[in-house]
């Protein structure tokens, strides 16, 4: 090695020049990384093919700015020096630059890293005045020349360089190494990829005008990040992270400050944000220093509901000031793609003096307008387009950014899907005698799919199968799915098995064995066959169809009995929860049924079946057992999900809304809010219980993955189910944190077995990082604290304004329906509609200022008056008298769908009449939401009782499902259509509610309840 | 800095070492004619200078007098301009003192103090300039200059630093990895024998790395032993050649 130095100059804390000596090392070997290197480099880990026909360098300046078309899997051979890295680094931050490691990390796209600096031969130290972009150029140019040496000529190397100047200066010195801009490179060598092509002209467009900005100041400059964190440190600034008030994007804005670091206690609630000039150029997501603003100029929350649109005149409905404050600089930028709109031509014109600048409006009601350099303005007025910010300068109104592709037209069934995706990027038992013997068998996944393979590196970007409503995204491909992990009736499958030796008297575990095991299940039920089998109705099992009349019965009475011993062990492991504190909550989950033409013929609430809840027991049970061996076995790596205790402050809706109607909810423990939630009944009404349980849910905060080495252990509980443990193991085949566990615990079996483990596990950082990359894919599908899947939420909406859609709402009588009044706002209230599963808001004052006032007969209009609202009621009051509004009241609500071109269409409710509604149909619809309701109750008495082993009340659930062929047929069915898919959706969000997003579903097990009755 | 990437994915660390490699160490010993033994040593960017005194009879107060084996005095002090920001003040701060007492601790470790009974050896100790690895480098010029004086000692006295990044020990850290927060390990070893003559660490870290840590440390200090070997015994060839044997 020969040592070196450099010398730096770099600012000091307190904002000198330093001169700074550093030493640099240079060796002769450095790994060049290359298949055809003939100097036996040693190369470790991916290799450049021989196969393409040139290697390409791009210069500091292209990997800076053009990282984008870099990151095509078509282009090959890419050469990143060690140069371009850096510059990639200190310029672009640490997200970027991520971005660029696992780019290099990915197997799947040919390009290295070659540490050009620390090679003797290709390091070219700064010259005296040189200017740094001038000898990043030139160290580039020269790795290029040695690489191209170093492989004795056999390849051509392009370098790629937007620096006319180094084009001229380098081209003609070396034969063999080309220099190309970046432009002529694609058009030479990549004529045929004309999505790098457009990129490229949109990039290149938007740094040039950004260049040319005028200069007068929108916002104060942010502050430097030394200020910043000696701030944080000294307590004046606080650290954390803005959420936009969704229904108030241009106004309110609120920063949520992360963990306990904050010395200031009596900090505890949010901060509010207000106004763009406070906001200061933070985006929703970023995570920003903040100042509070003298106590004079405290604000509170506004509470009037508003359509998201248009100035507000005075906000004279405020509730308490708040602690308010204002953004003096940004820690890290959140910004991910963005979907935006572009608006029709007429608006261009009038908004912008320069034609090739567009404003556009993001899809999202939280981002603010991004102005967008095109050239293709007229092409794509209506479309919907993904772009990436660029920067937000101080000059600037709106913040810059550059189109990457486009989506489609605003309104098409495709685009819109895509749209929803792109802004959201993102158990069998055996029975009997003294002893039960208990077995869970999830399929082999991690057999098939081996670790660091193609499936699985694609399966790890992926994380998870998106559940959309009328399609999915699978995470493996469907030969895994659907067939060789799938346990299918009759066949050997192999699978991980969980087996529990329990008592039968007392539930305690005797033995637990892990292991890999072969199956074969004898019965592939659904759970509508298993629910029909246990209520002891007349079904029919395929599998049993053949055999004779006095065989079939017995084998079916075998298969009841198994079935129901299993449903008795679960609620009693349920209840053993409960008593520890599990939580029920509910989620408002609807099925929208289709016809051929993938119209929707009617939206209807689901229904819990008791098998679900068994099935998710059995999974919860495993699920706890597995995390319990994988942290004994590997106290530092072994991935876990926890689940934090919500904050209080969540809490503070649900309680005022349970106090209206004189329940106390005590949200000190998880053990207290169940109790006081089951209390929480009113006998005349059971939607109050329901909407309650809604509302505790949505105070939850979110489960998260984590590897045991980053956390204390006093932090390893699940808050939801009452489980010191808990992991996911039980669906690995849509699920990757499942794959990661599969592969934790074979190493714990093969540990015990005294084999080291065959190769080194994932070490505890590792962990960290994929639990946290899977955390995020989840968290964009399963957003903030509601239970169902957010993706699958916002489909759900989707189709709900679909069918909305095309009924005209005066006339259609389905447009009208009973509502429940949940929570009071000043200008209106939130309601829920049991019948279609719908949340919404209704308005009671109108943009003229009328009111909402009751008629004699009921109905309702609109008048002049004046709005009062109180804790627990709203009242109206008009020249023709005063309409109150009580909280849980059942009122009338029209339902009709409001249009809007850039974000997606919503729902709009009013008020048709004060009282409840009682249109034929409503007795027409078959399973009333109050049936349902009452039926899961009963269960959830039964699990209580059945602790004193009381269970006559079984018997009395009689509900007949009219199992049609088809539903069968489509149920069982791995194809993707839509019935089965929505029915997946269904069993997901059920699963993760009982779990409020734990326990795993069994649903991808192709419902294959495989039961083998025998005695231990 | 916090975006400063110790240890990249390739391996290499911030100055284009490897994770086991130890800066270029360059010494040289009897730089001073007037002292007993002096050494001067370079780590990297760091220097230091050694001077050794003695063995003497005890000065100042005669209390300090150990009847059955020497004494040892100590003193570390850093030029002023041996930082990038002129330090204020080159000695007898609280930094200063805790080296100073470090130092006393290593050597009265390695030095065979009782064969010159009330008597006293006085080790000073400047750093000229640096850049990490302070007490390392003392420790190492210090041994050089003690060896210098003619003193016995049971061993050279090696020391190193290591630091752990990413799970990876570093060995022989600069300043830009000491200060970006990771953990760092100071051990000065009595190589021939594998004792401990002394180990520090003020940062937190997980037992079950501890281990790893010490192994990378003492790794390193065998190491810069050979080179230390390697000078001492150069030294020797070039006085015996001035001295005409």
């Amino acid at each position: 090695m020969i040592k070196t130095e450099k010398v730096l100059h770099l600012k000091s804390s307190r904002g000198r020049k330093v001169r700074v000596v550093r030493e640099h090392y240079l060796r002769e070997h450095v790994p060049c990384h290359s298949s055809l290197c003939q100097a036996q480099c040693a190369n470790e880990g991916k290799v450049l093919s021989g196969e393409v026909t040139h290697y390409v360098v791009p210069d500091a300046g292209v990997a800076r700015d053009f990282m984008e078309i870099l990151e095509f899997r078509e282009i090959q051979g890419i050469v990143f020096t060690q140069t371009a890295c850096q510059a990639v680094q200190h310029s672009r931050g640490r997200r970027q630059y991520n971005r660029l490691r696992s780019l290099l990390k990915d197997p799947r796209h040919d390009c290295i890293l070659f540490a050009n600096e620390f090679q003797e031969y290709s390091y070219c130290p700064r010259e005296k005045g040189e200017p740094q972009d001038k000898w990043q150029t030139r160290c580039v140019y020269h790795a290029a020349v040695w690489y191209h040496d170093h492989l004795a000529g056999m390849k051509p190397v392009v370098m790629i360089t937007e620096d006319q100047t180094a084009v001229a200066e380098y081209s003609s010195l070396n034969c063999g190494v080309y220099i190309l801009s970046t432009q002529e490179y694609l058009q030479t060598f990549w004529p045929e990829l004309q999505a790098a092509q457009e990129l490229y002209c949109s990039i290149a467009q938007s740094l040039r005008e950004r260049g040319s900005e005028g200069t007068e100041r929108e916002y104060t400059e942010h502050l430097p990040a030394e200020v910043l964190e000696a701030g944080i440190k000294s307590g004046r600034y606080i650290q954390g992270t803005l959420n936009v008030n969704k229904h108030r994007a241009q106004h309110e804005a609120f920063v949520r400050f992360e963990g306990s670091s904050n010395k200031n206690s009596e900090l505890n609630s949010d901060v509010l944000v207000c106004g763009g000039k406070n906001r200061n150029r933070a985006v929703h997501g970023d995570m920003v220093a903040v100042e509070l603003l003298p106590k004079g100029e405290w604000r509170g929350r506004t509470t009037a509901l508003t359509e998201g649109q248009g100035e507000e005149k005075g906000d004279e409905t405020q509730s308490q000031p708040m602690f308010t404050g204002r953004v003096v600089g940004i820690l890290q930028r959140n910004w991910r793609d963005y979907v935006v709109t572009f608006p029709p031509k007429e608006e261009t014109q009038s908004q912008s003096r320069n034609s090739q600048r567009i404003l556009a409006t993001p899809w999202d009601q939280r981002i603010p307008k991004i102005r967008i350099s095109t050239q293709q303005a007229d092409k794509l007025q209506d479309h919907r387009v993904i772009v990436r910010l660029d920067s937000w300068d101080s000059t600037s109104l709106y913040p810059n950014g550059h189109s990457v592709r486009v989506l489609g037209r605003a309104g098409e069934l495709e685009t819109e899907v895509q749209t929803i995706l792109i802004e959201n990027s993102s158990p069998p038992p055996r029975g009997g005698g003294q002893r039960l013997e208990l077995g869970v068998h999830i399929a082999d996944v991690t057999h098939f799919v081996k670790e660091g393979s193609l499936t699985d590196l694609e399966a790890r970007a992926r994380a998870t199968t998106y559940y959309l409503a009328d399609r999915r995204y699978d995470m493996l491909p469907a030969v895994l799915s659907a067939d060789l992990c799938s346990l299918l009736g009759g066949v050997d499958r192999y699978a991980v098995s969980v087996m529990w030796d329990l008592d039968a008297q007392t539930l305690a575990v005797n033995k637990v064995w892990y292991g890999r095991t072969l199956i074969r299940s004898s019965y592939q039920l659904y759970y509508e066959l298993a629910q029909a089998l246990l209520n002891g109705e007349e079904a029919e099992v395929p599998e049993l169809a053949q055999l004779p009349p006095g065989e079939r019965d017995a084998k079916l009475a075998q298969l009841t009995q198994a079935l129901e011993i299993l449903t008795h062990v679960a609620r009693r492991l349920r209840g053993q929860r409960d008593r520890g504190g599990a939580l029920e909550l509910e989620g408002v989950e609807v099925r929208a049924q289709l016809d051929e033409d993938k119209n929707i013929t009617a939206l209807v609430p689901r229904q819990p079946l008791e098998v679900h809840e068994t099935v998710a027991e059995c999974m919860i049970y495993a699920n706890h057992w597995v995390a319990r061996k994988i942290q004994e076995s590997f106290p530092q790596q072994a991935l876990l999900r926890h689940h934090p205790p919500p904050r209080q402050e969540f809490f503070n809706q649900l309680q005022d809304s349970a106090r209206a109607r004189g329940f106390t909810i005590d949200t000190r423990s998880n053990k207290a809010l169940a109790d006081s939630l089951d209390r929480a009944v009113d006998p005349r009404d059971p939607l109050v219980n329901r909407l309650l349980r809604v509302m505790a849910t949505m105070a939850m905060s979110n489960a998260l993955y984590f590897s045991t080495g980053a956390c204390p252990v006093d932090q390893y509980y699940h808050y939801g189910l009452a489980l010191d443990r808990y992991t996911h193991f039980t669906s690995p085949i849509r699920r990757y944190a499942d794959m990661i566990v599969h592969r934790l615990l074979t190493a714990a079996i093969a540990m015990e077995k005294g084999a080291g483990p065959a190769k080194v596990l994932a070490s505890n950082k590792e962990l960290e990082e994929v639990a946290q990359q899977i955390n995020n894919k989840n968290r964009a599908a399963q957003h903030a604290q509601k239970a169902a899947q957010h993706a699958q939420k916002v489909s759900t909406e989707l189709f709900q304004c679909l069918y909305f859609r095309d009924k005209d709402p005066e006339t259609d009588e389905r447009c009208v329906a009973d509502a429940v009044i949940y929570t009071i706002r000043a200008n209106g209230m939130l309601v829920f509609i049991p019948q279609y599963g719908l949340k919404g808001a209704v308005y009671l004052k109108n943009r003229e200022g009328q009111v909402v006032s009751e008629r004699q007969d009921g109905g309702c209009d609109w008048q002049t008056g004046s709005l009062q609202r109180y804790l627990d009621h709203i009242s109206t009051t008009t020249a023709a008298g005063t309409s109150t509004f009580n909280l849980f009241q059942h009122i009338t609500v029209r339902i009709s769908v409001q249009p809007s071109r850039c974000h997606s269409n919503t729902l709009r409710l009013e008020v048709v009449s004060n009282r409840p509604h009682q249109a034929p149909e409503t007795q027409a619809q078959p399973p009333q939401p109050q049936g349902a309701r009452g039926r899961s109750q009963l269960v959830q008495e039964v699990v209580r009782q059945a602790e004193e082993a009381s269970q006559q009340a079984e018997e009395k659930r009689c509900r007949a499902p009219k199992l049609s062929k088809e539903e069968r047929e489509f149920r069982q069915s791995k194809s993707p259509n839509l019935y089965s898919l929505l029915e997946e959706v269904r069993e997901m969000a059920l699963l993760d509610l009982a779990a409020c997003g734990g326990a795993g579903g069994g649903g991808d097990l192709g419902a294959a309840a495989q039961a083998c009755a025998t005695s231990a | 800095m916090a975006g400063l990437e110790l240890l990249s994915d390739q391996g290499y660390r911030l100055d284009g070492r490897k994770a086991t490699e130890l800066r270029k160490v360059q010494a040289r010993m009897g730089v001073f004619a007037q002292a007993d033994g002096s050494a001067y040593i370079e780590q990297g960017n760091t220097k230091a200078l050694a001077v050794v005194y003695g063995p003497h009879e005890v000065r100042g107060s005669r209390s300090k007098t150990l009847h059955d084996r020497a004494v040892i005095n100590c003193q570390y002090s850093m030029a002023t301009f041996s930082t990038a920001e002129r330090k204020r003040r080159p000695h007898g701060d609280r930094k200063s003192t805790e080296m100073s007492l470090h130092l006393k601790q290593t050597f009265e470790a390695a030095v065979l103090t009782n064969l010159y009974p009330r008597s006293q050896i006085d080790i000073y100790v400047k750093i000229l300039q640096s850049d990490g690895g302070n007490y390392s480098a003392c420790v190492n010029a210090a041994t050089l200059a003690v060896i210098d004086a003619g003193i016995p000692m049971r061993d050279y006295v090696c020391a190193c630093t290591a630091g752990f990044v990413d799970e990876t020990p570093l060995a022989d850290l600069c300043h830009a990895e000491e200060s970006g927060g990771g953990t760092s390990l100071a051990l000065a070893l009595l190589p021939r024998g594998g004792h401990i003559a002394l180990l520090q660490m003020d940062a937190r870290l997980h037992q079950d790395h501890l281990e790893t840590l010490m192994e990378a440390a003492m790794t390193a200090c065998k190491g810069v032993s050979k080179v230390l070997d390697e000078v001492v015994r150069q030294h020797l060839q070039e006085v015996s050649a001035l001295t005409g044997e």
